[in-house]
């Protein structure tokens, strides 16, 4: 059964199925449309395979009288030559060996004695060589449309397994199988027995329905995380947005009553003591402390704002330090924990250290805490900031404002905040952000 | 006095440069970058060195970078840093090495500028100085601290004052008492915070603070 032509086939269906999956790979595609690339090849290639044990087939017959050997179909038609035996077919043994022609349909081939053995040999494919090149092309196509559109290559094959199993029922049907025959239809069913034809029918249409329900359950799913994606950067964007805005308008409200008013006085006092110092120095000189004093209370607005703007040491130390002055700067007692080989994106870690220093203030006003611990670390593609305390526990994080805008600056960043506050204690306060770490430049000097 | 001087904002440099001036200093070298300051430390040694923490040209804390690298060189050279901002942890970073000659203030504090010279020549000849408002983070840091709670009210105030690197007569001056009264103080507050007592101001600033840091 598994002649040289099969394993050619078998051989160039392996190839394909590893050079499907490997490019696959390479061009960084869907695990799925490589899985199912290389999945079609074999596919494939057992189809090419149901021919070819049928295409080179080889058929002991005895022929009764002197004019039974007759070509059945159009195609290289071999005849070996008679078994050994008493007999001798008519024309002479060294050209019954040797005949190898294409022979009409219908055409006698040879006159033989009745009773002869004969081997004879019919074939559709001259060589192994021919049979691996023509499955390599068709596999590649096969795999080519499965690496560049898995979800167009799912369709594809489902498609063409069911009209294959199609075609062989209504084949089955219609022609009577002949493996040996060398009309078209013989070489399209190829099979020797109705049974086969059908069996074969059938596995191929269940297995293109499968195939075909399996890519659109997948493109389903897939739009629907999309469609559910969308949903959700629709909706953080607006709060992104939202909160972007509410943050302008806060500055300007404090920058506004704070240090713009107070630099106004400080303009309208000097300009009173332009005109005072030649008149009473030392009330000018008074007025001088005064402006002083104001332009010293404009710093100190100053900088309470551009602290909650973007913390100074975070600018300066990055994260990990941030979070230790956070903690030092805290009335409980707070461990730090950091382990972070790199910096976080900017708007990451100023989300990140807003999200802890709210944990630590609640911890500071709610908890009734002695000591808490904060931890800092990057594991797996993710930023983990966890903050533990000892105090009662009992925390709703739904109460409240802080934490809620906290979770949406998150959110911004595909980040969660999870508070887990049992009766009793501990509570803990995890947040997690996605991202990467990039490294600071090795200085030289 | 030779002073070396770090600060990036033009107006600010000269205007820090007028006033040291005006106060008797000798500005040998005014830079605004972090690697010209530790050179310039390095190369000429100053006897003491004003220092903006935030310089280019990372912009990040340039000025304290350079200033700790140059007293790693030069073990006890006196640096005064000034920062738009205090942080306990520079601070920590600061007193790590336990040298003394050490200074940290807000910018603001030059806006008085007895106080500011005050500051830079406690530094100069060994002193530490901390910006009250760092001390304030320390003192609250430790106030649920049984020690610190043992203090009376007007021992936390002397206590805060010596924290600043202030002497006996400058704090005397300051909450208007006599020296003897704020000797019996200082007295007090080490033996209830289980400090060894010691004559030199800088000793005393430090322990202090080691206290407070812990």
């Amino acid at each position: 059964m598994v002649n040289a032509w099969t394993w050619g086939l078998i051989a160039g269906t392996a190839a394909a199925s590893v050079l499907t999956f490997l490019l696959a790979l390479v061009l960084r595609r869907n695990p799925r449309a490589a899985g199912l690339g290389a999945l079609l090849v074999p596919v494939a290639g057992l189809w090419l395979w149901a021919f070819g044990i049928t295409a080179d087939k080889t058929d002991t017959v005895t022929r009764k009288s002197f004019s039974s050997m007759i070509a059945v179909g159009s195609g290289i038609v071999k005849v070996l030559g008679p078994s050994s035996g008493p007999n001798q077919p008519v024309v002479s043994p060294t050209s019954i060996a040797s005949i190898t022609a294409v022979i009409p349909r219908g055409h006698v081939v040879a006159l033989f004695p009745a009773g002869v053995p004969l081997s004879i040999v019919t074939t559709t494919s001259s060589s192994p060589a021919a049979a691996f090149w023509q499955g390599m092309c068709i596999l590649g196509v096969a795999a080519l449309i499965a690496v560049v559109a898995s979800r167009q290559a799912g369709y594809l094959a489902g498609a063409a397994l069911l009209a294959f199993g199609l075609y062989q029922l209504v084949a089955a049907a219609v022609f009577t199988p002949a493996a040996g025959g060398t009309s078209w239809y013989d070489w399209l069913y190829g099979m020797s027995s109705r049974g086969t034809v059908c069996a074969v029918a059938v596995g191929s249409v269940v297995a293109g329905l499968v195939v075909i329900r399996y890519t659109i359950v997948s493109d389903m799913l897939r739009r629907m995380t999309l469609a559910s994606r969308v949903q959700l950067l629709t909706q953080t964007r607006a709060e992104a947005v939202d909160a972007a805005a509410a943050e302008l308008r806060r500055l300007e409200r404090d920058l506004h009553d704070g240090a713009q008013a107070r630099l106004v006085a400080i303009g309208l006092s000097l300009r009173a003591l332009e005109k005072m110092i030649p008149a009473n120095p030392a009330a000018a000189a008074a007025l001088a402390v005064e402006c002083r004093e104001a332009s010293a209370l404009a710093l100190a607005d100053l900088r309470d704002l551009v602290r909650g703007i973007y913390p100074p040491v975070l600018a300066e130390r990055g994260l990990g330090d941030a979070v230790r002055a956070l903690a030092l700067d805290s009335p409980v007692n707070v461990a730090t924990e950091i382990d972070l080989p790199g910096r976080p994106p900017a708007p990451v870690e100023a989300a990140v250290y807003f999200a802890v220093a709210e944990a630590l203030s609640n911890v500071a006003k709610h908890a009734d805490a002695r000591r808490a611990v904060v931890r800092v670390y990057h594991a797996g593609e993710m930023l983990r900031a966890e903050v533990t305390d000892d105090g009662a526990g009992g925390a709703d994080p739904t109460r409240g404002t802080g934490l809620a805008g906290i979770e949406r600056r998150l959110a911004a960043f595909d980040g969660i905040l999870a508070v887990s506050s049992p009766v009793g204690g501990p509570t803990i306060v995890v947040i997690e952000v996605p991202c990467e770490l990039s490294w600071p430049k090795i200085s030289t000097c | 006095m030779r002073v070396v001087l770090a600060e990036d904002l033009y107006l600010l440099r000269t205007g820090l440069e007028r006033l040291l001036a005006e106060h008797g200093f000798d500005v040998i070298e005014s830079v605004d970058n972090g690697p010209a300051l530790l050179r310039a430390l390095v190369d000429k040694r100053p006897d003491v060195a004003v220092v903006d923490i935030r310089l280019p040209p990372t912009f990040t804390d340039e000025g304290l970078k350079a200033a700790m690298s140059a007293r790693h060189e030069v073990p006890g050279l006196p640096v005064l840093l000034l920062s738009a901002h205090v942080e306990q942890l520079y601070a920590r970073e600061l007193l790590a090495d336990q040298a003394g000659s050490v200074g940290y203030l807000l910018k603001d504090r030059v806006f008085n500028d007895d106080q500011f010279t005050d500051a830079v020549r406690a530094v100069a000849s060994g002193g530490t100085v901390m910006d009250p408002e760092v001390v304030g983070k320390l003192l609250g840091r430790r106030a649920r601290d049984e020690p610190v709670t043992r203090l009376s009210a007007r021992e936390r105030e002397v206590l805060a004052l010596m924290a600043e690197g202030r002497s006996n007569s400058a704090i005397a001056q300051r909450l208007r008492i006599s020296d003897k009264a704020v000797g019996k103080h200082c007295t007090s507050i080490f033996a209830k915070l289980d400090l060894a007592p010691s004559d030199d101001d800088n000793r005393r600033v430090l322990a202090v603070l080691a206290y407070l840091n812990t």
